[in-house]
């Protein structure tokens, strides 16, 4: 009889030996092409560490690091592409073409007054709604509460930004409704203004200071604001004492996200601006487009912007942040 | 009268978080809304109702070709992003102290930069490793932009593993390689999933890293980009309510298994 049927013997240590076979995983396992390559690096001390770390390093030092370095080092060189006949040479060139006219550098001021309005607005619409999930929904219904909330983002950026257009065209249902109700004639132009493009920020990046504020108030111990409660203060001592400094990290890492995301946004401001509210992203984006892309320029504004952002939350985090003490 | 009078913080906090809802879903819906517009141009009121939008677009080329192709990016996008998140988060994991702060630094750098520099930089990066735009480009530059959220949703999922699983596997004699794929692997399923999801809506939603990184094959968000510019007409809305409707299934689902896995 042939050995290792289960038929073999009857008796248990060949059924579970079988059993133990039976499993993709054991079947690999116990091969010898396993045995001698995978496995036995595994067994060996250094292959374990390149088991683990290889890939995850290479991938990040490549994809993570390489995009944002090569950057840098294309900002600083005189021309790239490389052409035939060429030579690239090292040069700040492109960083003093930025402060050389005011085309190039107020598009970044603008970008950076709607981010900081649209992360200030943001801040202050969300947080009333997420302390309401985190702390006045009953705990069975909260996930549904935040599901509500969560379900128009799976939309999309682009979607979102089009349903905008349907809300504030002059044609669209607000014009529409003010003029039934009499309260215009004509139509109020509120597409293709700063308007739009704060309104069409906020729509798109409420998401993002949602979640860091909501499990930021959720870990708040109920405990703590009964205690106060009893101690007689009222609702607005409590939020101010209590509730705000206690959600601080979810308020700076709210508002870095939302900060951040509105400093980079592209589609919004070209389909919901208009010629005087175009933004820091229309301008790099110009260096890469049409016969005269210039490249180096387009990294340099780039890193410009990069810097000015990461600096800006950073500082924010700094102030903001403040010290990292806790009372428990 | 007095409870819900004294509740008044309470009900102010209610009605401002339906007031919200509102907000969110209302631009939405008026999308939808004219999506059964019976005339060629948007706006209101939205007068005789007609589904003749809906039957132009499915017929359209270009639309069922930039679904497959939206989906095709999308899945390859999840498959690779999944398998390098994971990589890295069992290497944070399984790091200590400054190695482990800065490891976690890099791996969600992507996240932290803002879009359009991120699309600027992998459009110069791909041209230093003479790889052309078009398909492969964009599917890299998803799976940059999804993997430091696959890395944080694992990581938090591992963190809450108790350690005593991987050395049970190998005092009974397991490697490394098959405790992780016997034992890591399936308890950390739940926050895979949620992760593989996620690249999912993140890859098809896409707009600037497509733009900057696309030919001329355009993927869903980037269709509907070039309609809007070029024109309004209700066929926007039939493709916009179309993929709402697919991405809330989805995400809808997904919900709702993770919430079954919690139970259990």
């Amino acid at each position: 009889m042939a050995v290792g049927t289960h038929t073999a013997g009857g008796g248990l240590p060949v059924r579970a030996a079988h059993m133990k076979y039976s499993t993709g995983v054991a079947r690999v396992i116990h091969s010898p092409l396993y045995r001698y390559t995978l496995g036995a690096v595994a067994e060996w001390r250094y292959g374990r560490i390149l088991l683990l770390a290889g890939v995850p390093v290479v991938w990040m030092l490549m994809m993570h690091i390489g995009p944002i370095y090569e950057m840098l080092r294309i900002s600083l060189l005189s021309s790239y592409p490389p052409q035939p006949g060429v030579e690239a040479e090292f040069t700040f060139d492109n960083y003093a073409l930025f402060f050389s006219e005011k085309l190039y550098w107020m598009p970044l001021l603008r970008s950076f007054i709607y981010a900081s309005v649209a992360t200030a607005v943001t801040l202050v619409v969300v947080y009333p709604v997420a302390y309401y999930v985190a702390k006045v929904v009953a705990t069975g219904n909260r996930s549904r509460a935040l599901l509500l909330l969560l379900a128009p983002f799976w939309a999309g950026e682009i979607i979102r930004i089009f349903s905008v257009i349907m809300l504030l065209a002059n044609r669209g249902a607000v014009n529409v409704l003010l003029r039934e109700i009499g309260l215009t004639e004509r139509p109020i132009q509120m597409l293709y203004t700063s308007f739009s493009i704060s309104f069409g920020l906020v729509y798109m990046v409420c998401l993002y200071m949602l979640l860091p504020l909501y499990s930021a108030i959720e870990k708040i111990p109920k405990s703590l604001l009964d205690a106060s409660a009893d101690l007689g203060a009222g609702p607005f001592t409590r939020f101010r004492r209590i509730i705000l400094p206690l959600s601080r990290d979810g308020i700076v890492s709210g508002c870095s996200l939302v900060f951040l995301t509105c400093m980079g946004v592209f589609a919004a401001p070209i389909l919901l601006g208009g010629p005087t509210t175009s933004m820091f992203s229309e301008t790099i984006s110009s260096f890469f487009h049409g016969a005269s892309s210039r490249w180096p320029a387009g990294a340099a504004f780039a890193m410009i912007m990069l810097a000015a952002s990461l600096v800006t939350v950073g500082l924010f985090m700094r102030v903001v942040g403040g010290s990292k003490q806790r009372t428990f | 009268m007095r409870a819900m009078f004294h509740d008044w913080p309470g009900l102010a906090l209610k009605s401002f978080y339906w007031l919200f809802v509102l907000y969110l879903f209302l631009p939405l819906s008026l999308m939808v809304a004219v999506s059964f517009k019976d005339a060629s141009f948007i706006s209101f009121p939205l007068g005789n109702l007609t589904i003749d939008w809906y039957a132009k677009v499915i017929q359209d080329k270009q639309f069922l070709d930039a679904c497959l192709y939206t989906i095709m990016i999308a899945a390859a996008t999840t498959a690779i992003a999944t398998v390098i998140g994971v990589w890295i988060a069992m290497l944070i994991g399984s790091l200590r102290g400054a190695a482990q702060y800065v490891a976690f630094a890099v791996a969600c750098l992507p996240a932290v930069v803002p879009g359009m520099i991120s699309a600027i930089s992998l459009r110069i990066f791909i041209t230093t490793i003479d790889l052309p735009t078009g398909t492969v480009a964009i599917i890299l530059g998803h799976v940059v932009h999804a993997v430091p959220f696959v890395v944080v949703m694992v990581l938090t999922r591992l963190r809450s593993m108790p350690g005593n699983l991987v050395d049970a596997a190998r005092d009974l004699g397991a490697d490394s390689i098959v405790t992780f794929f016997r034992v890591t692997l399936p308890y950390l399923g739940p926050a895979i999933f949620g992760g593989m999801i996620f690249c999912l809506l993140l890859s098809s939603d896409d707009f600037v890293r497509t733009f900057f990184l696309g030919g001329y094959r355009p993927t869903l968000p980037m269709l509907i980009f070039a309609r809007v510019q070029s024109g309004m007409s209700p066929e926007i809305n039939v493709m916009a309510t179309l993929v709402l409707v697919v991405t809330a299934v989805v995400g809808l689902y997904a919900e709702y298994l993770t919430r079954r896995s919690r139970i259990r």
